[in-house]
């Protein structure tokens, strides 16, 4: 499942995916999730969608990726619940459903329901990093951790 | 129709159940030299580490880790799951779930059916009850008072904390040293026996234990009565779960339960991989799952029954005892049990379990369905009656700063000060519980955290980032636990019409809350406001009148849920017209029949009910063993 991907497809998926989670793509690939989210995307989205969504791919990273971001994506009617779907993949593991209105309008996937990818996906989730914690339920921090001060931020590539 | 095959062995005593009160009562029974059959319903999935990882990868992959989540929800035998809870509206009762609910609020408790039981998925609080707890009525004019005192179960306190290996310092404890002032004045004295400690030191304060303890020393008004000001105080929650064992300050060892014992050896995880969970680490998942077992589960007792004299103690799983039967002497003369080969499938062989003393440790709820349909401990009319909880309310809110959070064991201090006082006459006590978790509980969080910025407040990236960091380091949540009084009305009952797959009985339930525990929670909500305030923390609790626990008490709205914490159904008393058993837990109507759990306590009070009903499980064992030596009628 996590074979390397070499694929421009896959790493334009991989620049979109760091743009949307402040995480850059080696953190992205640290996580070992890559295949399997990059495996849930391509069979939620129609192939002319897929396409359109990582085509902007290559206009990030070049000075105003968030204005990109913000006009290209997340206020587009048929990329926005995409881009927000992916950003919430990462964060938690989980794949949020697109909305019916959605699926009506550009193709519905009978993959695209809610789920837990897999137990690495939820343990990997971004939010456990984001919030200074560990997933509950895995990689315990040791006896007494939780009396030590508060981690303080971590800010991406860190 | 399924004919009745009886079992070859008769065994000195049949036990239904294996969660906490079977298994002490197994362990203590088979080491007195008795053979022993426990019966239980649930399946043996946590005998082996592969198994039990299975529950861990369960709980990863559900959506709503709910207490039952890792656990399986088989339709042969359903456990009530918190999800199902919903506000019981007219008179038509709700049968959602696994409960028959009749309102008018919804009994929002869970438990697991299971080897080892909702030990599986106890958090493992600990806590001793006070001496008043046992009085309530003579103090308060409140409730029933027990057939026994508070000096009278000390020793089976310290057995049972041996046992489940609790995490606590003694000095820390008694009730003055909690902040507690007693309704008592010697309530202090004695509260431990001299030389008495336990088995290992306290498991570390969090962080958060910490930030709150910057409000001690605040005076809190409980009472109309100056004298009856607190002075608040975060305090060590005894747990259960392994830290590091004590080693005894004298050379002859530690006084427990009238034997000495020398350092306390932690079990580790149940299965090959013993050495694992010998010290909690830090998992923050012990509701509903301790990944490496650090946390005491019954599995651990079950085990070491085994070992003590492995012929004398037999596990029967996948068999769900459905009636006791009786000979024309009112004695108990069998018990039948359904035993299912596949979990899922409804399909049984109806079997004769046969002894000469039987137990029932299914649990409050299941030991009454299961003997209302036997038709047996009807003189009292007390059975099922008296169900009580520890209705459970949150505050939350931001602290001012980070504070760390989603960090260690669900809970490791509260505020132990409402635990009893004066003020008991009128408002119920409780505890106010410190979360280590965020407001996990209370909304969700990580993940709802996640959805919200995302889909409303649209952030994305780096600002996503510093958001989620900067919101959820500082969310910090207070539950209260407030004690509820005994009410003939809030019970649990059977009706033909409703039925599990397999034909048992589901349990039909009617549930309220008195004012006298609405006062205590809105007294609680007052002093989480001035703690908040006082803290700098900005509140964001919200109770919704469309919440299923959502009530009213003097105009103003809360909302509870359930604590887990099902008590009182089965009462011990001191007579067979106001109790179901006497104060060993025989019942008053069957010589040979015991009724053992958390049911048997007469009244709640604020302590999570396990250790006091592991207590009274070895008060009940030594009956029983005395039974079976002596044989025959009392
Ligand atoms: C989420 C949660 C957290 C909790 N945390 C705490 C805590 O921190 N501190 C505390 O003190 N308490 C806590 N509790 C309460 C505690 O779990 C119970 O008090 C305790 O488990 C009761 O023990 P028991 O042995 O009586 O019953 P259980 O542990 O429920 O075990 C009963 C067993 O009997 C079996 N059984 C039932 N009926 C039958 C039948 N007819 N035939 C065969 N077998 C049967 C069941 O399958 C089960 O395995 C919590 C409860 C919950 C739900
Ligand atoms: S914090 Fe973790 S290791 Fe400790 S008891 Fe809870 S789940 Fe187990």
């Amino acid at each position: 499942m996590s074979q390397h991907d070499n694929s421009p497809a896959h790493q334009a998926f991989l620049t979109v995916s760091a743009a949307l989670t402040g995480y850059n793509s080696a953190e992205l690939q640290g996580t070992g999730c890559t295949g399997e989210y990059w495996h849930q995307f391509r069979q939620v989205l129609p192939e002319e969608i897929l396409n359109r969504f990582l085509s902007h791919a290559q206009s990030l990273g070049q000075g105003d990726d968030d204005q990109i971001i913000r006009q290209t994506y997340l206020s587009d009617r048929c990329l926005g619940p995409i881009a927000r779907s992916l950003i919430q993949l990462w964060y938690t593991g989980q794949w949020v459903p697109l909305s019916q209105e959605w699926r009506e309008s550009y193709g519905a996937s009978r993959f695209d329901v809610v789920k837990i990818i897999s137990t690495r996906s939820y343990k990997e989730g971004l939010v456990w990093d984001a919030i200074g914690a560990h997933p509950m339920g895995a990689k315990q921090q040791g006896f007494g951790a939780w009396a030590l001060e508060p981690p303080r931020k971590r800010e991406a590539g860190q | 129709m399924n004919a009745i095959t009886d079992d070859d062995r008769t065994y000195d005593v049949v036990i239904v159940g294996a969660g906490f009160s079977g298994a002490i009562l197994a362990k203590e029974l088979v080491s007195a030299g008795h053979t022993v059959l426990i019966l239980e319903a649930g399946a043996d999935h946590g005998k082996t580490w592969e198994t039990y990882r299975s529950y861990l990868d369960q709980y990863y992959l559900s959506l709503a880790k709910t207490p039952n989540s890792p656990y399986p929800d088989l339709p042969t035998l359903p456990s009530p799951s918190v999800l199902d809870i919903t506000a019981v509206r007219g008179t038509e009762p709700d049968t959602n779930g696994y409960f028959v609910q009749r309102g008018p609020l919804p009994f929002g408790s869970n438990y697991l059916r299971a080897y080892g039981g909702t030990s599986l998925h106890w958090l493992g609080t600990s806590l001793r009850m006070m001496p008043a707890d046992f009085e309530m009525q003579s103090r308060f004019g409140q409730g029933v008072d027990w057939p026994f005192g508070y000096k009278d179960i000390r020793s089976d306190y310290e057995r049972a904390e041996w046992e489940i290996g609790v995490s606590a310092d003694a000095e820390e404890q008694t009730p003055r040293a909690l902040g507690i002032k007693t309704s008592g004045k010697h309530d202090n004295r004695g509260y431990f026996a001299k030389g008495y400690d336990f088995p290992m030191h306290s498991i570390p304060s969090s962080y958060i234990d910490g930030f709150f303890a910057r409000a001690d020393g605040m005076p809190i008004e409980i009472g109309e009565d100056p004298k009856d000001t607190v002075k608040l105080k975060v305090s060590r929650t005894p747990q259960g779960r392994n830290s590091t064992p004590r080693k005894p300050k004298n050379a002859n060892g530690i006084p427990v339960g009238r034997k000495m014992r020398y350092q306390f050896r932690p079990r580790g995880s149940t299965g090959p991989f013993a050495y694992m969970g010998q010290r909690c680490e830090g998992n923050s998942s012990c509701i509903p799952i301790c990944p490496i077992q650090a946390k005491y589960n019954a599995m651990k007792t079950l085990e070491d029954a085994k070992h003590i004299r492995k012929h004398h103690m037999k596990t029967i799983t996948q068999a769900v005892a459905s009636k006791v039967e009786l000979a024309e002497s009112g004695r108990v003369s069998g018990i039948v049990y359904k035993k299912y080969s596949f979990s899922g499938v409804a399909q049984y062989e109806l079997r004769r379990a046969k002894g000469k003393q039987y137990v029932l440790a299914g649990g409050a709820v299941e030991n009454v369905t299961l003997a209302l349909a036997s038709e047996i401990c009807r003189t009292s009319g007390e059975l099922g009656r008296n169900l009580m909880d520890h209705p459970y309310m949150m505050t939350w809110g931001s602290a001012p700063e980070p504070v760390g959070p989603f960090r260690g064991p669900g809970s490791t201090s509260s505020y132990a000060n409402f635990r009893d006082g004066t003020f008991r006459d009128r408002t119920a006590a409780h505890r106010l519980e410190i979360g280590n978790w965020g407001w996990n509980f209370a909304t969700g969080a990580p993940n709802t955290d996640v959805a919200r910025f995302v889909e409303q407040e649209n952030l994305f990236g780096k600002a996503l980032r510093d958001k989620l960091y900067h919101d959820v380091q500082r969310q910090v949540r207070i539950g209260t636990m407030v004690e509820q009084l005994p009410r003939s009305t809030n019970r649990v009952t059977i009706d033909p019409a409703y039925r599990t797959p397999m034909g048992e009985y589901r349990p039909v339930i009617s549930y309220d809350l008195d004012d006298y525990s609405r006062a205590g929670l809105a007294t609680a909500y007052d002093t989480c406001t001035q703690i908040f305030q006082r803290l700098g923390i900005r509140n964001h609790t919200a109770y919704n009148p469309s919440d299923a626990g959502y009530f009213t008490y003097d105009g103003r709205g809360y909302t509870f849920f359930g604590a887990g914490h099902l008590v009182g159904t089965h009462r011990i008393g001191t007579h067979p017209r106001n109790s179901v058993t006497n104060d060993v837990m025989r019942t008053w109507d069957h010589d040979n029949l015991w009724m053992v759990g958390a049911g048997s306590m007469p009244t709640i009070a604020t302590s999570n009910p396990t250790l006091t009903m592991s207590a009274m499980a070895y008060r009940a064992s030594r009956a029983i063993s005395d039974a079976v030596r002596k044989g025959g009628a009392k």
